[in-house]
């Protein structure tokens, strides 16, 4: 058996949410309460996909994949299926992947701006992961 | 943290109200979505200092919603009354970009999918009035299929032009903080201590004490505190200070500008450097009794035309007419607000001062006079925040109307 997580999986997603619970403690992240629902597009097989993360008072509490039905969260950030592989993958940055347009975000960028940090801490535990996409 | 607005504050302005009445008057029009641009209109909804380029969407009902640059966003949510929720940002990212951000927030957020979308077009003297450009009218036009444009901003002129006690209230706050600058000024001056000083450096004099005073800007694009002396007084209206140093024997105009909660201090004074010549007191006397002749005349129901004309007939009266320039005023606002007189654009040339303008008590104005001969290399100024009453006007600077020499 293969000890990689394949990405968006319903594995992946219980290993991200055990991960950010353990690694990313309240205070880390600032005590707030936000969401954010990543929209993957082009995935592979063709379908779109979704990554929702809830985080409340700094505590990670949701994080969930899928296919259709994604929550709606404070933010939603829209972009290919590889695009976000790459950043998960460490090889992109987010920031790099939204000011280039390769990400496309919906919010108030005021507040996403303070999120900023927290997104990429947030990346950074998700690229630990041992993935396969 | 938003401001929170208190109607016991002496310059407290009703914001909220004033969004209602721009609701109300879109309604009239049958206009959807109100997509403002021009910075008098960020000043007039938000009273907040706006000096990047920024839109607000005002809907059929609640609040309005601002986009600036992601840069200033945070402060400005800082200063205005609106939420964190009603103080947005665009920024070069994907989504986040004006037309993204400003389209898919009036088609997804507000649910408006077609409909008259009123927006602010124009010309104007003033470089920083902010119409919507043609670029990005023709792009949001492209990302809002099914809206009808329509140029409504004489919706925010119109409300804006009777000022409220709180309005009236900052200005007069504003002009007593440039009375400040010109004392100042005038203790710099005296007793020799004009000798080798550079029109920057009176300038920076003003300032300083202006600030201390409590302003937070010297608004004027233009130079800020503008100053001219010698041959530099008989150019025009408009003279950025220079490093030219003031001399024995020259005229000199200090125009000061001060800002206190977006109300625009503007007071000019003139003065001789001693000695002065009998020709230079003539001009002097001459530029005096015409100011004082049309401040006497502003008051409800005057207008630009019939005060040009009383400022015309004391200057043929007195032998002066070669020298003056043939107006009394410009418009005034809160911060982004100034030049135009009145609301309409429809004047005999577009987007001037009607010159039939007919002035309401409560209305406010700049009294704005230029006299100048530039043969003679001089030339003074006059400007001072009035404000039009029933029978008369009040003057905001209390700085005293004369041409003093410094001997």
């Amino acid at each position: 058996m293969s000890d990689k997580h394949v990405y968006l999986s319903a594995a992946w997603r219980d290993e991200a949410l055990r991960r950010l619970q353990s690694e990313l403690p309240p205070e880390k992240m600032n005590n707030i309460t936000t969401s954010m629902s990543n929209i993957y597009k082009n995935c592979p097989g063709g379908a779109d996909m979704f990554l929702f993360i809830e985080c409340i008072d700094g505590k990670v509490t949701r994080v969930e994949t899928g296919t259709t039905g994604a929550p709606d969260g404070e933010f939603k950030i829209t972009g290919d299926y590889e695009t976000f592989a790459r950043i998960s993958r460490a090889e992109l940055g987010s920031q790099k992947a939204l000011f280039t347009g390769k990400l496309k975000l919906k919010g108030n960028m005021a507040k996403a701006l303070k999120l900023a940090s927290l997104a990429d801490r947030i990346n950074k535990v998700l690229s630990q992961i041992p993935t396969e996409y | 943290m938003a401001r929170i607005l208190d109607p016991k504050d002496p310059y407290y302005i009703d914001n909220p109200g004033r969004v209602k009445s721009i609701q109300a008057e879109m309604q009239k029009r049958n206009i959807d979505v109100y997509l403002g641009s021009r910075v008098r209109t960020m000043s007039f909804i938000l009273d907040a200092f706006c000096p990047w380029r920024s839109y607000i969407i005002i809907p059929a009902e609640g609040l309005p919603t601002l986009f600036t640059f992601v840069i200033d966003a945070v402060r400005i949510g800082d200063e205005t009354w609106l939420d964190e929720d009603h103080v947005r940002a665009y920024a070069p990212m994907g989504g986040m970009d004006q037309i993204s951000a400003l389209s898919e927030f009036i088609k997804d957020d507000l649910g408006v999918t077609s409909g008259r979308i009123g927006y602010e077009d124009g010309v104007s003297t003033y470089t920083a009035e902010g119409n919507l450009t043609h670029w990005e009218f023709s792009h949001l036009n492209d990302a809002l299929p099914g809206f009808e444009w329509i140029n409504a901003h004489d919706i925010i002129d119109g409300l804006s032009i009777i000022k409220d006690r709180g309005t009236i209230e900052r200005f007069r706050k504003a002009s007593l903080i440039v009375d400040e600058g010109h004392k100042a000024a005038r203790a710099a001056l005296e007793n020799g201590g004009f000798k080798g000083m550079t029109e920057t450096v009176i300038a920076g004099i003003a300032a300083l004490a202006m600030r201390k005073a409590g302003s937070v800007s010297e608004w004027n694009f233009a130079g800020l505190n503008e100053i001219s002396s010698g041959y530099r007084t008989g150019l025009g209206a408009c003279t950025p200070p220079t490093n030219r140093v003031i001399q024995a024997g020259e005229p000199l105009m200090l125009d000061f500008h001060s800002m206190f909660q977006l109300a625009l201090g503007d007071h000019s004074h003139n003065y001789l450097i001693g000695p002065a010549t009998d020709r230079q007191r003539w001009h002097a006397d001459n530029f005096v009794a015409l100011v004082s002749t049309v401040l006497d005349n502003y008051k409800a129901g005057a207008s630009p035309s019939s005060l040009a004309e009383i400022l015309l007939d004391c200057a043929e009266s007195r032998g002066c007419a070669d020298f003056i320039v043939p107006g009394c005023e410009h418009g005034i606002g809160l911060f982004g607000d100034e030049w135009r007189i009145g609301a309409t654009a429809d004047g005999p040339i577009p987007y001037w001062t009607d010159p039939d303008h007919v002035y309401r008590e409560n209305e406010m104005v700049v009294c704005a006079m230029q006299y100048q001969s530039p043969e003679e290399g001089i030339g003074f100024r006059y400007e001072n925040d009035i404000l039009i009453l029933k029978d008369g006007c009040e003057f905001m600077s209390k700085y005293p109307l004369g041409i003093e020499e410094i001997k």
